[in-house]
């Protein structure tokens, strides 16, 4: 955990009930962004976020399995994160696994939508190859190279950026084979099918310091919080997925208005985001 | 919470409970002297016994049994295998006993209960052993199919006499269990019909057997008595078990042959006389205990 | 446990063999459901919870506990400590809130392996821990246990609201009581405290645990695609009938203290 002295904390808090915060950013600005896409050769997208001191890396993968007979016209994602032991010192030994666990089941709520798989952020429907037979699954790993809070909204923009960095290869599937049998496929080696990232929402965390939240808050500020919100929030402003952190309970009107706050605040994410992915799938295409 | 025993002033009471603390045994002692029990129980009657048939919907046969404070939750589920090649006419039965952490506070999660695995044992060669279910009854297709009956009890509260509360809950559950009707598809796989509806291909099917009950022959009840010093305790509960650690478990079948004969160690050394008493207890218990079961049977059936 | 239902209030009902209930589900396999006017497996309307039947001390040994069922989720809880704390735990000087959600092996219609499951396991701690006045036990260690005997949908809800019950039961001080609802949206609908099979149809789920006579939510979790008056709409339905489930609760501990000792 952080150590602060009790002058610390009170420069910490008061700072942000001034809207000044310790770095001299406003309450709800982020830290500078960079994105770096295609940093994994084996995997068919990856992409590195740094956010401020957070750094993450996140890799997907695309394997052939068969759809769950429940919904057989839609392919399955699956998202796992792991906190380097080099990341922090208190992720040492198994110390990363809650957090771990914790991450990766807040990302598989904000980015696969409902058990049916509505209102997912990936468009599952993409995926399938043959109806009730073959699909596509997505193994999405989340890597924390480095800590200095907001892990999951860094991780979010990691794999946003790591599915528009995603090529997936055309598979032919051979005509006339009857329905019982296992169709026979043709994986291409040269031609991708690039993915529609158009749809995966942001994650912005806002985090209630006192009587106020602050977005994108860093890992001194998180050790004064009180609770935290994450609100996945896509382009058209619908709401994918939410939960909260921290022990504090929270009054139903302010959970409201942390959500319309979320709302605003994610609108600039997106444009920020959006602009970073593409100009580092031009360097990425450069280089 | 408290067993209530004596009806004195606050003052008296909170001595006692001190005492009861600080030296258990000559407060037991004192007790037996007099040929009772701080719960008011006679030195060879048991707990009020009662056994609820089909506490859980979402198993083909299941029982909650209660003896004192101590209860077990036993449900059996069922599914098709391929019988083994030594008796391909035979289904099986597949015991476990779990002790999960709500039940005793000696219990942490992560670490299995020892006694668990020796219960799981005891259970199972008491339940093969006594014949009661004819496996042959298990067998679909000679060779091809067969049911194996998973039965799983768990202890929800231990409060002493858990092998008597887990062979009770168990038979209850069988004495309960419903086998589904089963079909066999074309490509001659066996599918159960009651369930969720298997994937297409269900072109032919044909029914061999429909929802049936087992017969059960030779059910085996069981009592579990300390022996301490010159006495016998029947159904003892957890803090007499604790407190004199010689115990004797009796297993026998409703025709009064012995399947089970349990006594693990212990400073008594008892007499072939006290072992006898033991036996007689027994099978006046399993008397009460076939009645209990027979009574919960009927319940259902009314419902 | 459901032996010994004595009187009860008329919110709860009293637990009986099921067995009829499951055949009736069979019969309406996939109904259509999202239609607007389809009807639900349990034939409750979309707003109505299913009867909540709630006991405590279920097992004498542990220093709380509680039985909870609805519908056909069944869950029991026990409470212990405070006692000591692992050798390895730093010294503190607030007390220690450790929590573990186990299913059966029976619980679901497919044989599991009943082992812990991690995920319930912390969301239950997150759900208590601001509701536990931790400070109240300093150095120790309470343990919270839940184990689900059969899992009818709405699982996590009910072992949260059981074990705030246990809680109390065992004396352990908190802020207030925490009870927990949730809400499945299926198409347009939304439907309160939704049974397994509406839960693996559903498009989006929210959950909320709060507590009600702190108007306070401490605990959250959403998924699937919405817009803001939904989310409106169906956080106004769990808060009420989180405040409507504390009730029975409170009435469920009220009688347990007023009852003569057994």
């Amino acid at each position: 955990m952080v150590g602060l002295s009790v002058g610390e904390k009170h420069f910490i808090q008061g700072g942000i009930a001034q809207d000044l915060r310790s770095d001299g950013r406003k309450r709800l600005t982020y830290r500078p962004i960079s994105v770096e896409t295609g940093v994994l050769a084996q995997a068919n997208g990856s992409a590195r976020v740094k956010l401020g001191g957070t750094d993450v890396i996140a890799s997907v993968k695309a394997e052939l399995g068969r759809p769950n007979h429940l919904y057989p016209d839609k392919g399955k994602v699956s998202i796992y994160v792991d906190c380097s032991p080099t990341a922090a010192p208190m992720f040492e030994g198994r110390g990363g696994e809650e957090l771990s666990a914790e991450l990766s089941a807040a990302l598989q709520r904000c980015l696969l939508g409902g058990r049916s798989g509505a209102g997912a952020g990936i468009n599952l429907s993409a995926l399938i190859v043959v109806e009730g037979k073959m699909c596509w699954d997505l193994y999405i790993d989340g890597l924390v190279v480095s800590s200095d809070g907001n892990l999951l909204d860094a991780l979010g923009a990691a794999i946003k950026a790591a599915l528009s960095n995603t090529g997936i290869p055309k598979v032919n599937v051979a005509v006339g084979a009857s329905a019982d049998e296992e169709p026979e496929v043709d994986i291409s080696d040269e031609e991708f099918l690039q993915f529609d990232t158009s749809g995966v929402p942001v994650i912005v965390t806002l985090t209630k310091v006192g009587r106020h939240y602050i977005a994108d808050a860093t890992l001194e500020e998180e050790s004064q919080m009180s609770s935290a919100l994450s609100v996945s929030v896509d382009r058209h402003g619908h709401i994918c997925g939410m939960m909260k952190r921290g022990g504090a309970g929270l009054d139903p009107s302010v959970i409201l208005d942390m959500i319309s706050v979320s709302k605003h605040v994610s609108d600039q994410l997106i444009a920020k985001l959006d602009s970073e992915i593409s100009a580092a799938e031009v360097d990425e295409a450069e280089s | 919470m408290g067993l209530q025993h004596t009806s004195g002033d606050l003052v008296g009471n909170m001595e006692v409970d001190a005492f009861r603390r600080l030296f258990p045994l000559p407060f037991f002692e004192r007790y037996l002297l007099e040929s009772i029990r701080p719960d008011a129980r006679p030195l060879s009657s048991a707990r009020d016994t009662t056994v609820a048939l089909g506490a859980v919907a979402s198993a083909d046969g299941s029982a909650l049994a209660k003896i004192g404070y101590t209860t077990m939750l036993a449900a059996i589920k069922m599914e098709v295998m391929t019988p083994s090649l030594g008796s391909p006419d035979e289904g099986g039965i597949a015991v476990d006993f779990h002790m999960p952490p709500v039940c005793s506070p000696l219990i942490k999660p992560g670490w299995p209960a020892e006694a668990a695995s020796v219960l799981s044992k005891q259970l199972t060669d008491v339940i093969i052993s006594s014949g009661m279910v004819n496996l042959k009854e298990l067998s679909l297709i000679p060779g091809k199919a067969a049911w194996m009956a998973y039965l799983d009890v768990y202890c929800l509260n231990a409060d002493g006499a858990i092998f008597d509360a887990a062979l009770l809950s168990a038979v209850s559950a069988f004495s309960h269990l419903h086998i589904p009707a089963v079909s066999v598809t074309e490509d001659g796989r066996v599918v159960a019909v009651s369930g969720e509806l298997v994937e297409g291909n269900l072109v032919k099917e044909t029914p061999i057997k429909s929802m049936r009950k087992l017969t059960l022959s030779c059910i085996p009840f069981s009592l579990t008595c300390l022996l301490h010093k010159k006495y016998i305790l029947a159904d003892p509960t957890a803090e007499e078990e604790s407190i004199m650690e010689t115990h004797v478990t009796v297993v026998l079948d409703l025709s009064g042959r012995l399947v089970s004969f349990y006594k693990p160690g212990g400073p008594v050394h008892a007499h072939t006389s006290a072992l006898q008493d033991c036996v007689a207890l027994t099978r006046q218990r399993v008397k009460e205990l076939q009645k209990i079961l027979n009574e919960a049977i009927a319940d259902m059936d009314l419902d | 446990m459901a032996g010994k239902s004595s009187s009860i209030a008329p919110t709860t009902y009293s637990p009986s063999p099921t067995l009829k209930v499951k055949k009736k589900q069979q019969q309406q396999q996939q109904p259509i459901f999202k239609d607007v006017d389809w009807v639900r497996p349990d034939g409750r309307s979309f707003q109505h919870c299913r009867p909540a039947f709630l006991r405590t001390g279920a097992v004498n040994s542990a220093s709380g506990s509680a039985y909870a069922e609805f519908g056909n989720t069944k869950v029991i809880v026990s409470v212990f400590g405070p006692r000591e704390s692992k050798k390895a735990m730093m010294f503190s000087d607030i007390g220690r809130l450790n929590c573990n959600v186990s299913y059966t092996t029976f619980a679901s219609s497919i044989r599991g392996q009943g082992s812990e499951h991690k995920e319930f396991s912390s969301m239950l701690h997150k759900a208590l821990e601001g509701a536990v006045m931790l400070e109240s036990f300093p150095k120790t260690t309470v343990d919270v246990f839940a184990l689900v005997l059969e899992s009818g949908g709405s699982d996590l809800p009910v072992v949260i609201s059981c074990a705030s019950l246990a809680l109390a039961d065992a004396g352990i001080m908190m802020f207030d009581l925490v009870t927990s609802v949730s809400v499945s949206c299926l198409g347009t609908n939304l439907v309160i405290d939704p049974i397994t099979e509406e839960e693996s149809y559903q498009d989006g789920s929210l959950m909320i645990t709060s507590m009600p006579s702190r108007n306070e939510v401490t605990q959250l979790t959403l998924s699937g695609d919405w817009s803001t008056p939904k989310i409106h709409e169906a956080m106004q339905l769990c808060l009420d009938a989180c405040l409507k489930l504390g009730e029975i609760m409170r009435s469920c501990l009220r009688e347990a203290t007023s009852a003569p000792h057994e």
